[in-house]
């Protein structure tokens, strides 16, 4: 098949309607996908989590620089003041979180301090299932918040999915939904359609298929396949062509973070209806984020990845002018205690702040900075509600009812320009 | 429905035939009675290959042809009760499941494996349908021999008792780890096993209240788990007395469990589950459907009787029940395998399964898999595709064990022409509308091309376009 570009894009995007956009500007396939996009009446927004695996320390990632107690506390682990990228008369980011730092000034980051819940536990698994459970309470909880969310969302003829892991470990208990299959992606092949070797020509069949109207419309099952089968392809197609496009245009670092950001971002721009990405960065269990000993080094290893990955899919999506549909919100399953133990590492703690970047955030550093005093056993207590996040970004983000999905309203946080 | 479709006097005909037997059905006494054909509704391809899909997981073409000399009555005589030596073979897997690595990766592909191979796939199939029902998943009881005395439990009476199977999973140490209930105090409780009883295994919900669920709990009390055994401690047991849905006494666990075996809304919901599981999900049974079955069912609980009442019922050989269930990834995949006679690494399979929403020894909540139109997404449809590419390529993960060339030869299909008719009446027994039969790429005109004349390879691709068209989803 030779590959003009209208025949590329008719195959990729299948309605002429989209030809006459991509007359012969440089970026027609961006525009096109744009194009495709406006179709729908409101354009729909994205949410993506990230999990940071082992209890990050927010106090080493955020520096309460201008508190004695935490260089009273951390007399090995404590960070040189003039290294730090400060944003404020008394907080400033980790010397590797340059990135981060900038996104701040620019507003395109938002930081949630002293976020928890009224029944913080300091084991890894059980605080981690109340994240992923948003239950406190019932520990048994058989599924995730996003898992509910996909769930409550979900009717009997819609076909996309809405919720998906991006990451090479097991999926998330976060994503677990009673009703919906939501995917774990390696990578984009695991949503596109792969072919037979020597198979002649993919569109042809492709094609073939979708213009098979069947007879028997009686069946309401054989209608939703061959709906579901007709979208699949089309999807597929999407995803194809943006990745042979725009592979080349991002810059991502070389991380297994950055690759999956990445991949979230071709599948943003391949606009196939996905609502809710889940990634993970720690390697998943009791993850890298755990520093019981010699902390300095790996936090500061970890710390820099994340903040260039984010950095680099925040300026992925800015560039074709989808950071506004697009909402990033970290969590980890709790903070660490702010005095370091004789190993030079720090101890499980509780509330840690929520890193939040897109393109729709109204900025700045949110909720009073907790105590370094006022302690809940030798950590900073939590003063918002992780619930509380999670109604923001159900309610005010993705246009979901928080109430049903959370079991009861939770006051969502002014911080989106929505 | 038949392959004559496309004649428009056949197709008359068969639209008339159609709606006699809608009327007909609204007749629960009609709709159970045993299906006899005749010229209107004739034993022919289409209907041993339901029969295959619902009652094991798909067939070979001898079994197909078989099944169309033997007649539906002797067909499901075979498959409820089938002539080899069953225990047996049980016994030799169970053994390879408990020797080797023991974990539950392993178990998995055994189970698989099991389907593939086993001379009583309708046990398999119910002992599936029984494992969705109590979904247990192994993340929580992390105990991998547990987790397989767990499924042996469920096969042991998967077409047997429901009484004997409740009481078996009562003290099935796996499920009480599961659901948290490994200690049953006098002083505290445990309410988690009643109130799954009721609501998830029995009653349903709406049918008892907190009431029962606390009283039907001091009953259990006194069974512990303790170093992955069942204990029961008897000054731990509460023997006052208790009240339970209306009844009253000095009642322990298999008091309770009689009790809710009494209760009709325990038959119905049964029924109305496995309905959905043989029969359709398109839509809710009515009433009047359901209570004759229930009634009978709970005379005795026997679950190869009421099984078997469903399978040979004009209900069962109706439009109403043809094509209306979706295909799980298991039923997808091994009709693939089970068509082209081979056995596939399960190892693979079973993650592949996973991937696809259907990973076993771990559903998703106590509600088992969901199924129907939950099956199918965007994800998951590229996911069948890809994993069907994955069986038939001959290379990779999978190797070369399935080959569909090879197979129609065996049957005396050779030419390009008779081996595509093959393929559609193996994987849909030819039933599917010309203008789709149309849209596949034709074997013929292919060969003719890059291939040198070896059919071997357009073969796989034709098989691969089989059995990602829409109606290869359905069961």
């Amino acid at each position: 098949m030779s590959h003009t570009r209208r025949d590329f894009l008719k195959a990729a995007l299948g309605t002429s309607t989209l030809l006459s956009f991509a007359s012969a500007a440089p970026s027609f396939l961006a525009r096109s996908v744009m194009a495709a996009s406006s179709r729908r009446k409101e354009r729909d927004t994205v949410l993506v989590v990230v999990q940071l695996s082992g209890g990050n320390d927010g106090l080493n990632t955020l520096v309460p620089y201008e508190d004695d107690e935490y260089f009273r506390n951390r007399p090995t682990l404590c960070l040189p003041t003039n290294d730090l990228h400060k944003i404020d008369s008394a907080m400033g980011f980790h010397p590797r979180m340059g990135a981060f730092a900038r996104l701040y000034k620019d507003g395109l980051l938002s930081i949630i301090q002293g976020v928890g819940n009224p029944n913080p536990d300091r084991s890894h698994e059980v605080a981690m299932r109340i994240w992923h459970t948003a239950d406190p309470v019932r520990l048994n909880r058989q599924t995730g918040w996003l898992g509910r969310a996909t769930d409550s969302v979900w009717n009997p003829n819609e076909t996309n999915v809405r919720a998906v892991f991006v990451g090479p470990i097991a999926q998330p208990f976060g994503l677990n939904a009673e009703k919906v299959i939501i995917p774990s992606i390696r990578s984009l092949s695991d949503l596109t359609i792969g072919q037979m070797p020597g198979y002649p020509d993919h569109f042809s069949k492709i094609k073939s298929t979708a213009e098979s109207h069947r007879k028997d419309n009686a069946n309401p099952l054989l209608d939703f396949l061959q709906q579901c089968k007709v979208n699949t392809y089309a999807n597929s197609r999407r995803i194809e062509a943006v990745t042979s496009l725009s592979a080349s245009k991002a810059e991502y670092p070389s991380s297994q973070l950055a690759a999956d950001f990445r991949t979230v971002a071709q599948l943003i721009r391949a606009d196939v209806g996905i609502r809710i990405f889940f990634t993970e960065f720690g390697g998943g269990g009791i993850g890298g984020f755990d520093n019981h000993a010699n902390q300095l080094g790996n936090h500061c290893a970890l710390l820099h990845q994340l903040s260039e990955s984010v950095a680099a899919f925040v300026h992925d999506l800015k560039r074709d002018k989808l950071l506004d549909r697009v909402l990033l919100m970290t969590f980890s399953e709790f903070g660490r205690t702010i005095k370091e133990n004789g190993r030079r590492g720090t101890g499980h703690g509780s509330a840690a702040p929520v890193f939040l970047a897109g393109g729709r955030l109204k900025g700045g550093l949110i909720g009073p900075r907790p105590s370094l005093t006022d302690l809940d056993n030798g950590a900073p207590k939590f003063h918002t509600d992780f619930r509380r996040v999670y109604a923001t970004v159900l309610d005010r983000w993705l246009g979901f009812e928080s109430r049903t999905i959370l079991d009861k309203q939770f006051k969502p946080l002014d911080i989106l320009n929505v | 429905m038949v392959a004559q479709i496309d004649k428009p006097a056949a197709h008359d005909k068969s639209i008339r035939i159609h709606l006699e037997v809608t009327e007909k059905l609204k007749d629960p006494a009609w709709a159970w009675a045993v299906y006899k054909p005749d010229a209107h509704r004739p034993w022919i391809l289409p209907q041993a290959g339901h029969l295959y899909r619902r009652a094991a997981f798909g067939a070979t073409w001898d079994q197909l042809q078989q099944a169309l000399s033997d007649g539906p009555q002797q067909t499901i005589d075979k498959l409820l009760r089938p002539q080899a030596d069953i225990a047996a073979f049980n016994h030799t897997y169970d053994e390879y499941e408990t020797s080797g690595t023991g974990s539950v990766d392993s178990l998995r592909a055994w189970w698989l494996r099991r389907m593939i191979l086993t001379p009583n796939p309708l046990l398999e199939k119910m002992t599936l349908f029984w494992h969705s029902h109590f979904a247990i998943n192994s993340a929580k009881v992390k105990n991998a021999r547990l987790m397989q005395r767990h499924v042996q439990l469920l096969r042991s009476q998967a077409l047997n008792s429901y009484r004997g199977l409740l009481g078996g999973i009562s003290r099935d140490p796996a499920m009480l780890i599961w659901l948290g209930a490994e200690a049953n105090r006098k002083a505290r409780p445990n309410e988690n096993f009643a109130r799954t009883l009721m609501e998830t295994f029995t009653l349903g919900p709406g049918n008892f209240t907190e009431k029962d669920v606390q009283g039907a709990a001091r009953a259990f009390t006194g069974w512990f788990v303790l170093m992955s055994q069942l204990r029961y401690i008897h000054r731990e047991h509460d023997d006052n007395i208790k009240k339970i849905l209306g009844q009253k006494g000095k009642f322990t666990g298999d008091d309770v469990i009689r009790i809710v075996l009494e209760q009709q809304a325990t038959a119905q919901t049964l029924v109305r589950k496995l309905y959905r599981w043989l029969i359709s999900e398109t839509e809710e049974p009515r009433a009047e459907l359901i209570t004759p079955l229930a009634k009978s069912f709970a005379k005795d609980y026997n679950i190869l009787k009421i099984v078997e009442k469903m399978l040979r019922s004009n209900l069962f050989f109706s439009p109403a029940a043809y094509r209306r269930k979706i295909k799980c990834p298991a039923e997808f995949a091994l009709g693939i395998v089970k068509g082209l006679e081979g056995v596939v690494s399960t190892t693979q399979l079973a993650r592949d399964l996973a991937d696809l929403g259907q990973n076993l020894y771990h559903p998703p909540t106590v509600k088992g898999w969901t199924g129907g139109r939950h099956w199918i997404n965007n994800a998951t449809t590229a996911g069948r595709h890809n994993l069907a590419l994955a069986l038939l390529q001959g290379s990779g993960p999978y190797g070369d064990k399935l080959n569909p060339r090879a197979v129609a030869k065996k049957h005396g299909f050779s030419i390009p022409e008779s081996t595509a008719r093959f393929l559609l009446e193996l994987f849909l027994q030819g039933d599917l509308e010309s203008n789709v039969r149309d849209a596949l790429p034709k074997i013929a005109k292919v060969s003719a091309g890059s291939d040198g004349g070896d059919l071997a390879e357009p073969v796989r691709r034709f098989t691969h376009s089989i059995v990602t068209l829409p109606e290869f989803q359905l069961a």
